[in-house]
């Protein structure tokens, strides 16, 4: 009964300190990378506050000095994915190996049972690869993929690795529209 | 860094740890540090995700409606915790939307884990 579920939950435990272990192999332990990541919360930081500060002004000297900061966070950041992006490569391929080997291995095998019926964009994931037309069956990738949601998440922030909020949000701001008062 | 000043960072990473858990079971704290009050919202979110997963696969809660009363009892606690226990103005954090959103999908994932999980082994004899 709990087996195959407990199973993966313990697989996506395994993968997710493995995928942990490697990152911090190839990218966390390397000085580049924690200079880099210091800089960039640093400067996230200051930028917020500063945002915080002359938010409303319309001084030109202040919304100046915040474009030419938000400009050097941009290039921090740009580095720092790159830094990032060769590892991810590596880890990207082994784990697509290591999916498809398990998906094998759960080939056609209902490994749970949802307690409710899943909307219709889900049912292509939580019945992939089941025979029969009953959709509360799970299959192993929807079980893996929503484990692997909660764990590797909880265990990079128990593990210190997961990306500080002041960077993750003026990242993020640098991807969406300028806000209206530096327009 | 040497040895000693890493075990020494890690003295003060526990004492911090334990002072933060203290922080957060008492009414009206004072928190100057914004990351810390997040991290307790986002740890408790995922307390609360477990034990409703539990919960509700315990009962067993069914359909659409056990989804709902999760993002409901979610909410609502975090609210009540934010607004009634800790009385703290959300304006500082960017609005209740911002504090509401700090770790909710990861808590739904484990959620939907421990609910799926519990169901299937209880109620289902067949697999």
């Amino acid at each position: 009964m709990w087996s195959d579920s407990l199973l993966i939950v313990f697989i996506s435990i395994c993968t997710a300190f493995l995928g942990e272990g490697l990152t911090w192999i190839l990218v966390y332990r390397t000085e580049k990378y924690q200079k880099l990541k210091v800089e960039v919360e640093r400067q996230s930081k200051k930028l917020e506050k500063r945002k915080e500060a002359h938010g409303d002004s319309l001084d030109k000297q202040h919304k100046k000095k915040i474009e030419r900061e938000e400009e050097r966070l941009k290039n921090n950041n740009r580095d720092l994915s790159l830094v990032k992006m060769k590892s991810m490569f590596a880890i990207g391929f082994a784990f697509t190996a290591l999916l498809s080997m398990f998906n094998s291995i759960f080939d056609g095998r209902v490994v749970a049972k949802l307690p409710f019926y899943p909307i219709s964009w889900i049912q292509g994931l939580s019945h992939r690869n089941l025979p029969g037309d009953d959709y509360t069956d799970c299959s192993f990738i929807f079980l893996y993929i929503l484990c692997t949601m909660s764990i590797r998440q909880n265990i990079q922030k128990l593990l210190g690795f997961a990306p500080s909020r002041a960077a993750s949000k003026q990242g993020g701001a640098l991807f969406a529209a300028p806000p209206a008062q530096f327009k | 860094m040497s040895i000693k000043n890493k075990s020494m960072d890690s003295a003060n990473k526990g004492k911090t740890v334990e002072s933060i858990w203290k922080k957060a079971f008492v009414a009206n704290t004072e928190w100057p540090d914004k990351e810390e009050f997040l991290d307790v919202i986002y740890w408790m979110r995922q307390a609360i995700g477990i034990v409703l997963g539990l919960f509700w696969g315990l009962l067993p809660m069914k359909g659409f409606l056990g989804l709902l009363l999760f993002v409901i009892v979610n909410a609502a606690v975090i609210y009540f915790y934010v607004n009634n226990f800790q009385n703290i103005d959300e304006e500082e954090y960017g609005g209740m939307w911002e504090i509401t959103k700090e770790g909710f999908m990861t808590s739904f994932a484990g959620f939907l884990v421990t609910w799926i999980i519990v169901y299937t082994g209880l109620y289902n004899e067949s697999l």
